[in-house]
């Protein structure tokens, strides 16, 4: 018994040295990060990520990596139940570079390298806030994505809609175009997947009301929020679209059959002319198995213009974070590799998203994003972190949070014609009210 | 002598008994601890968690009847139990058709009644999910159901949406839930008219009874627990229909989300799992209700329909 409390105290004063000592040669923060210094760094490192459908690409990445740091090794370890099992990882030595599953953020300290202050890296870099704490960030985003519109350059331009819809009645008449002048269907809903109708519910934030801060911190708080905001903005406007659209027999015949892969050949060759979708599903559409036109696939922002001005809304996706335990050298050269992939690399192009470096160009589906601002959500208010989950449970409407029915049955309305849309959106006015007053919700 | 002999057995039992006690405990506790572990504990808490507001992760505490009152209050949730009689009515269907084949699959020798037998019964062996994507296919418009009406001369344009319209998507789903479960209902129906004395249907040919008199009089009375079995189990399976209207309805969209869809996206949609519960013991009272209503149907209205057959005799008896 005594030999093992000895061990347990010599270890514990080891590990005790040890930290004490890579405390003492101070890491630089991400933002001074050079590439091309410090080229005879060695170091073995363990990167766990979900991307279990590039690894090709991945160890690409780490050859080119390896041209500047040969001795820096790198090994991934691709994980198909990525959000449970890194979770419960995320305390353990095992892996010196992860994705941030969704750990509380007081807890982030704990787990992962401080990369820089707030204020320094979001000056640089897009979606920093997201994992930070206390002005803090923990995370840097792998690549970023924004919500519009996935559209069909090639049957867009034979309908003769030249310029990209702004406004939902622009966006409505171009459908109508398609239909008359062309064979195919002008929005395909996805109906039957079910979430893909849930993704309606990205555009009702930023798109449709060029805040960012109405989700997190307005929508649990409004009075009426779906109420007609009279001027074809507001989530009001955004549902409406669909709803005309399915009045007007612009989305496809048999809504009720629709199939999720095989709508991306349909879309690539022209028989799809739009879906509603966000920007990670470009390079599905473009890259479609037996899709024989990946040119003409093009993204457009959410037509709802605010004061003239369209929004976008986006956000980052998974945050890469060095494990905090990880010895000084291992930390180091986490940070020139994670430099590296958000700067060199090109891997948020490649997935086609959003560069997270400020001073990056946007990738070529953005191209109709050109004076468009993008933005993204603002983090609750301190106390609200979960008000907003609480009213979508409450009023079981569940924006952004698996609410697919209540968009499906906004096509089943607008195609029986039994619900008149502000019937439907009295509704939810009506259950989201109700929800405010169970939970003792400010409305202001 | 006598007493070595007595003493003995007495010794030697009480072993055995010893032993046995000892392996029915052993053999007992496992499943037992089982079966209380995964289902009476987690019956209980169910009941519990219907008296509370809460979610996976909070409970706001006790609310009394309130989770119960809402089921009652909400229109939806009775539009959704209504449903189920689409179900019940598929299931009285599905009841004659089993029933039908396993009379003419027993009565008549049929060359590869086998077969028939095993092409009848596969449809229950093919897993719900499997079906459902089977049958999205099928009933997709100028798909599988359309082309074999169309080959029979029915005009596309005068065929419904079998899953659009709201007329007959229900009926379309009840549908694929009959061509599930027929089969197995046949096996069953098939195993007891098995039990049925042959000799009878020699008796009664003789007799110059035709197929449809031996049916009423041999088989329908022979069969009677299982028919009542399989009767029971098909209603208290309408009540709980999930399969169809998840996978073919698309998670119960398009007006086909049954009670136990509800129940689903109460639970892990909103998550709100005090409601969710409160529904399932609402779902439960349903079904033993209904299957109490139809022990009572056939102890009572069958029990009548034998009892004046009785009086008949005993009047004709008193009458001879």
């Amino acid at each position: 018994m005594k030999k093992i409390l000895s061990l347990v105290l010599a270890v514990c004063l080891m590990l005790g040295l040890a930290s004490f000592a890579s405390a003492e040669e101070t890491l630089p923060t991400f933002d001074q990060i050079v590439l091309g210094e410090n080229t005879d760094l060695t170091a073995k490192i363990h990167f766990a990520y979900h991307r279990t459908d590039i690894a090709d690409k991945l160890n690409g990445y780490v050859e080119a990596f390896r041209q500047i740091y040969p001795n820096v090794e790198i090994e991934y370890e691709l994980i198909t139940d990525y959000a449970e099992n890194a979770l419960m990882r995320v305390g353990n030595t095992d892996w010196t570079i992860m994705g941030i599953p969704t750990v509380q953020k007081d807890e982030l300290s704990k787990y992962f390298v401080p990369l820089g202050s707030l204020e320094t890296l979001s000056g640089l870099y897009n979606f920093m806030s997201s994992w930070s704490f206390d002005g803090v960030c923990y995370g840097i985003p792998s690549t970023g994505n924004a919500n519009g519109v996935l559209y069909n350059k090639r049957i867009f331009a034979e309908a003769g809609v030249t310029e990209l819809p702004k406004t939902p009645d622009e966006f409505i008449a171009a459908l109508k175009a398609v239909k008359e002048k062309t064979d195919a269907i002008p929005l395909y809903t996805n109906y039957a997947a079910g979430w893909t109708m849930g993704a309606w519910d990205a555009y009702i934030g930023v798109a449709a009301t060029g805040k960012d801060t109405y989700m997190n911190q307005e929508l649990a708080h409004a009075k009426d929020p779906f109420a007609d905001q009279g001027n074809g903005t507001g989530p009001y406007a955004v549902y409406k679209i669909l709803y005309d659209a399915t009045a007007e027999g612009l989305i496809e015949d048999d809504y009720t059959t629709t199939d999720w892969e095989g709508c991306k050949p349909m879309l690539n060759n022209g028989q799809i002319a739009s879906m509603v979708l966000g920007s990670w599903a470009f390079t599905q559409m473009r890259d479609a198995e037996g899709g024989e036109h990946p040119e003409d696939v093009g993204y457009m922002a959410f037509p709802i213009s605010i004061d003239g001005k369209q929004y976008a809304p986006a956000g980052g996706d998974y945050n890469f974070a060095i494990n905090v335990q990880a010895s000084y050298e291992e930390k180091l050269a986490s940070m020139y590799y994670l430099k590296w992939l958000t700067h060199e690399s090109g891997f948020a192009y490649s997935e086609g998203g959003v560069p997270i470096d400020k001073s990056g160009e946007y990738p070529d589906l953005y191209a109709a994003f050109d004076g468009i601002d993008m933005l993204s959500d603002a983090d609750s208010l301190p106390g609200e972190e979960t008000l907003l989950n609480e009213m979508n449970a409450e009023s079981e409407l569940n924006f952004n949070a698996g609410g697919n029915t209540k968009v499906q049955e906004i096509i089943e309305h607008a195609f029986n014609h039994d619900k008149t849309f502000d019937e439907i959106m009295a509704d939810w006015n009506a259950a989201w009210s109700d929800a405010q007053a169970a939970l003792n919700v400010e409305v202001k | 002598m006598s007493i070595v002999s007595t003493v003995q057995p007495d010794l030697r039992r009480s072993k055995i008994n010893w032993q046995k006690v000892l392996v029915i405990f052993l053999f007992a506790v496992v499943p037992l601890f089982l079966l209380i572990l995964f289902t009476y504990i987690p019956f209980g808490k169910m009941i519990q968690f219907s008296f509370h507001n809460m979610s996976y992760t909070k409970d706001k505490g006790f609310v009394g009847f309130d989770n119960y009152l809402k089921i009652f209050t909400k229109p939806e949730y009775v539009d959704a139990m209504l449903l189920s009689l689409y179900y019940m009515a598929g299931a009285v269907v599905q009841l004659a058709l089993a029933l039908f084949f396993a009379s003419v699959l027993s009565l008549e020798r049929l060359r590869g009644s086998g077969i028939y037998k095993a092409v009848l019964f596969f449809p229950f062996l093919v897993n719900g999910i499997a079906i459902g994507y089977i049958f999205k296919y099928f009933f997709t418009h100028g798909f599988v159901l359309d082309t074999v009406l169309q080959a029979i001369g029915i005009p596309l344009e005068k065929l419904p949406y079998w899953l659009r319209d709201q007329s007959v998507n229900n009926w379309s789903l009840v549908f694929t839930s009959v061509w599930k479960y027929c089969g197995q209902n046949m096996v069953l129906f098939i195993g007891a008219i098995a039990s049925i004395d042959p000799t009878l249907y020699e008796a009664a040919t003789i007799d110059g009874a035709n197929r449809w008199q031996q049916f009423k009089a041999i088989i329908l009375p022979g069969i009677k627990t299982v028919f009542m079995l399989n009767l029971i189990l098909s209603i208290t399976g309408s009540l709980s229909a999930f399969e169809p209207a998840y996978v073919v309805g698309s998670m119960g969209a398009n007006g086909t989300a049954t009670f136990f869809i509800k129940i689903h996206q109460m639970a892990h949609v909103s998550q709100k799992v005090g409601q969710a519960c409160a529904m399932a013991m609402v779902l439960m009272a349903l079904i033993l209700l209904f299957t109490v209503l139809q022990r009572l149907f056939f102890r009572y209205v069958m029990k009548d329909s034998e009892s004046t057959f009785n009086a008949k005799a005993n009047k004709a008896k008193a009458l001879w």
